[in-house]
Order: C-alpha cells, then structure tokens, then sequence
C-alpha cells in the first residue's frame, strides 16, 4: 500500500445503474423505485430509489423484507447492457478531458488529478471540466488517496466538490461511517460484523492493534485498518483502447441451434474487423436483449489471449446457456485486447514452456474422459536392444 | 458426453501373430502372399538366465508384393510372428 500523496479526484454518480434501468434521472423524482433482484442467486433488490430508502428499504435488502418496508416498490428489471454503455460513455467524456481513469464500478471512477490541474487551470477548472464532460449531477470527493476521495466524493453534495488534505486525512477519515468500506471488495466482508459489534466509524477501527484486529477479521481486517489510517494502493487507470462489438437481431424465437450459428457468425465477424489490427482478444463481453423487457451481460475472460474462432466460440457457447429468457438480439465486443499475433514469446523458452503447459492440460483432459492409460508417454529404454520390443516401452504420463 | 476407459495397449514394437507358411523351417509364405526373397536371417538366443527366455529365429522377407516383411518363429512355442525392427 501507498502513502498519501498528490491528488485523488473521485467521481461518484449516485444510483447509476438506477437511473439507466429506470430510462433517466427524472422517472426517479417521487417514485420509490428498486431494480428488480437479477435471476440468480437470493432474490436480494439492486439499487434504490432515495423515495425507498425514506421508507427503510436498502440496496441488497431481501425483496420480502423491502416490500413489507413499502408496499409501493416498484420493481424495475436491471439492465445491465444499456448500464455497461451509458457508462463506457461516461468514462469515455472523463477522458477526453485527459483523465486516465480507474473504473471502480458502474457509476464509481477515479483519476489523478495532479497532471491536469495546469490543463484546466487549477483544481477549481478541473472540477468545473469534470462536471462539464459529465453532463450531469455528480459527487466529486478529491483526496491524496483513493478511499480518502471516495470518502469525500460520498459526503459531499451535488453542487460541491469536497477536497481533503494530506494533513487532515487521518482526522477526517476517523468520523467516517465504516460502511464506506463495502465500497472495497477486499474490506466489504467485515462491513455487517463492524457494525454489529459496535465499531461504527472508521476511528473505533483505528483504535484496535493490528494484532487484534487480524485475529478477528483476517487480511480484510488488516486491510480496512491500513485504508482507515490513509494508506491505499496505488491508481490503476485503464488502458483507452477503441470499441469493437458486433450484433445481430435473431429473427425468431431462438432455439439453442440459431444462438449457436449466430455466435458463430458473430465471432467471425469481430475477428475480420481490420481495426482488431492482428491483435488477440483476451477478454469479450456477451450481450443479449431479452424477449421480455430488459438485458443480459456476461463478461467472459480467455485463460490465454486469443484469436482462434473455434476456440472464442466454444468458450462463449458455455456462457449461452445461462440466458436467463430467450432473446432478440445478441452482441459481442471486446473488453480487452491481448499480444499481436498470438502467444507472446518471451526471451527464454516461453514457447515451448507454453506448448507443454498446453499438452499437459489436453493430457489431463483426456485422460480425465478416457482413463490412464488415454495417454502414454513412448519411452526409449534399450534402443540397441537385439530384440525390437524391448527397445521402446509405454510409460505413464506425469502431470 | 459419453467416455470410455481405454485398456493399456501392448508395447510399441511388439510382435503380432501372423500365418506363415515354411518348408524346411524356411518361410515361403507370409499371410498368403509369396515370399520373393529371403535378405537376411539371424538368431537371438537372449535371457536364456532368466524364467522368460528368447529363442527366435528372424527372416527379413520381400514378398511378391514388394513388401519388406520381418518375421520370426518362436522356437519355444513354434509359432510365427511378425515385427517391426
């Protein structure tokens, strides 16, 4: 983890997959909304409405519970495609101011600051072109860390950006509520058994030893600790690379045969795409538009970078089976972009440490389906033996 | 999908029956087909120490075919034998 130092700018747009489900932030104004729980898993709400919240209910609260809370939810199905667009193009305007961006999550993003103060003319003109880029409301928090920002970015009003300095960072985050950590995948675990013991800001976390602290809690506890204290790690922006997707309408009620063959034309289509410039695809996102109203997502990311269409298509054709209802249109695009021209070499014997790790995992498989004796490795044991069957001997493969 | 356990297979050069038709312990005839030419024979008397020995008697053969045949006879249990080198 990192100490604190330059400038963390936080940009946090509240209930955002909300308000795409809902179609905009005005059908939100009086209504007390929810997005609707998502097929699987525990039939939990997504994102509330701030009409809801008044009436106790919350994100990630039990339908039952939040309908017996307010009878007048209304549910909204999640969509989480025309979510993944709206905020690719959000980011997207963040960039073109010059930010390298970290996407935290849909509606949550964070750049450095420090570089483009000179650009916009001070922090004041940066927060004002952020603003402007965006379009709309946004919650700004700007801090020497990332968790001070968000910190800040949570607290703050619309209108005004909140700014915490290097020197005030401990003092600030102690009166945090430490459900700001559910904000942290690392930390989010330990946010329930925080509260139920009684540690409600961030400066009762602070007060406990790390010993303590990870004898109860583990690395998230240690972790919390550490980002209470004003440490974090280091920003990771994302790399800006061009958008590729290709889509299809289907033009009936598909069956598994017409997903598959679209699959197929798809992925043959992406991969003709001259802007992919030769490059593999290490990670591709599937969509669908769902008979019913509303959409399907799955982000599917390839073990090793590739640009073998059979091999792209047999890794997403698993993922069709989860279509949660039938569909009228599917999309692929490319989330992420491996090597040029395949494997990367590397100085050493890459290559070949490659082609064995491939075999052994094919050795597996088959032997897996066919038994032990599916492969054998052909060992020369006496090859000036007189009699010819002694001169090579089936062995056993090692894994 | 449905698997299926595969047997371990025999050695990779290991000898398979075969018919042979001999005349004076000399073949002249291998699966039916004519032998053209005998090219070689040769003797392995081997492990002889031990509870499995070898006694063969090798014949590199071209059949009328044109094929190049190696076959032995087992003189342990007289039959024939065909092998790759």
């Amino acid at each position: 983890m990192s100490t604190p130092g330059g400038m963390i700018v936080c940009v946090h747009l509240p209930r955002f997959e909300l308000v795409a489900a809902a179609g905009g932030p005005e059908a939100l104004s009086g209504r007390a909304l929810a997005v609707a729980p998502s097929g699987s898993g525990p039939a939990r709400v997504g994102e509330v409405s701030g009409t809801a919240q008044a009436q106790g209910v919350q994100q990630g609260m039990m339908l039952g519970e939040a309908l017996a809370r307010c009878p007048t939810l209304e549910l909204i199905p999640g969509d989480p495609v025309q979510v993944a667009q709206a905020w690719e193009q959000a980011a997207r305007a963040l960039e073109g101011i010059g930010a390298q961006l970290e996407l935290a999550r849909a509606g949550l993003a964070y750049f450095d600051g420090d570089g483009l103060r000179g650009i916009h003319g001070g922090e004041e003109g940066l927060i004002l072109a952020t603003r402007k880029a965006l379009g709309r409301p946004v919650r700004i928090g700007v801090g020497p860390t990332r968790f001070c920002s968000l910190a800040a970015a949570l607290e703050t009003r619309t209108r005004r950006a909140r700014r915490v300095s290097e020197r005030e960072v401990r003092r600030y985050l102690a009166v945090q509520p430490v459900g700001i950590l559910s904000y942290r995948p690392q930390a989010a675990a330990i946010v329930a058994s925080l509260q139920q013991l009684g540690l409600g800001k961030l400066g009762a976390l602070v007060k406990l030893t790390v010993a303590e602290i990870a004898d109860r809690f583990g690395e998230a506890g240690t972790i919390a600790r550490r980002l209470a204290l004003g440490y974090d790690t280091p920003l990771r922006a994302r790399r800006v690379e061009e958008e590729l997707r290709e889509s299809m309408r289907l033009a009936e009620a598909n069956s598994g045969l017409l997903l598959e063959r679209t699959l197929e034309v798809l992925v043959d289509r992406l991969l003709a795409r001259p802007q992919r410039r030769g490059r593999t695809i290490r990670a591709i996102t599937l969509s669908a538009r769902l008979v019913e109203r509303g959409t399907w997502r799955e982000e599917v990311v390839f073990r090793q970078a590739l640009s073998d269409p059979h091999r792209i298509r047999l890794a997403l054709s698993q993922r069709l089976t989860q279509l949660p209802a039938p569909a009228v249109a599917l999309q692929l695009a490319v989330t992420e972009f491996g090597p040029a021209g395949g494997d990367q070499g590397s100085l050493l014997d890459g290559e070949r440490t490659a082609r064995l790790v491939r075999l052994q995992d094919a050795v597996g498989q088959v032997r897996t389906l066919a038994g032990p004796n599916a492969a054998l490795r052909a060992l020369v044991v006496d090859p000036r033996s007189r009699v010819p069957e002694r001169k090579v001997l089936y062995a056993p493969w090692q894994q | 999908m449905r698997s299926r356990t595969i047997a371990k297979p025999a050695a990779p050069k290991a000898p398979k029956p075969i018919r042979v038709q001999a005349e004076h312990g000399k073949p002249v005839a291998v699966a039916g087909v004519r032998v053209e030419e005998v090219r070689e024979d040769w003797l392995v008397d081997d492990r002889w120490w031990t509870e499995q020995p070898i006694h063969r008697h090798y014949w590199e053969l071209i059949t009328v075919e044109g094929a190049n045949v190696v076959v032995f006879h087992d003189k342990l249990v007289d039959r024939w034998f065909r092998q790759t080198a």
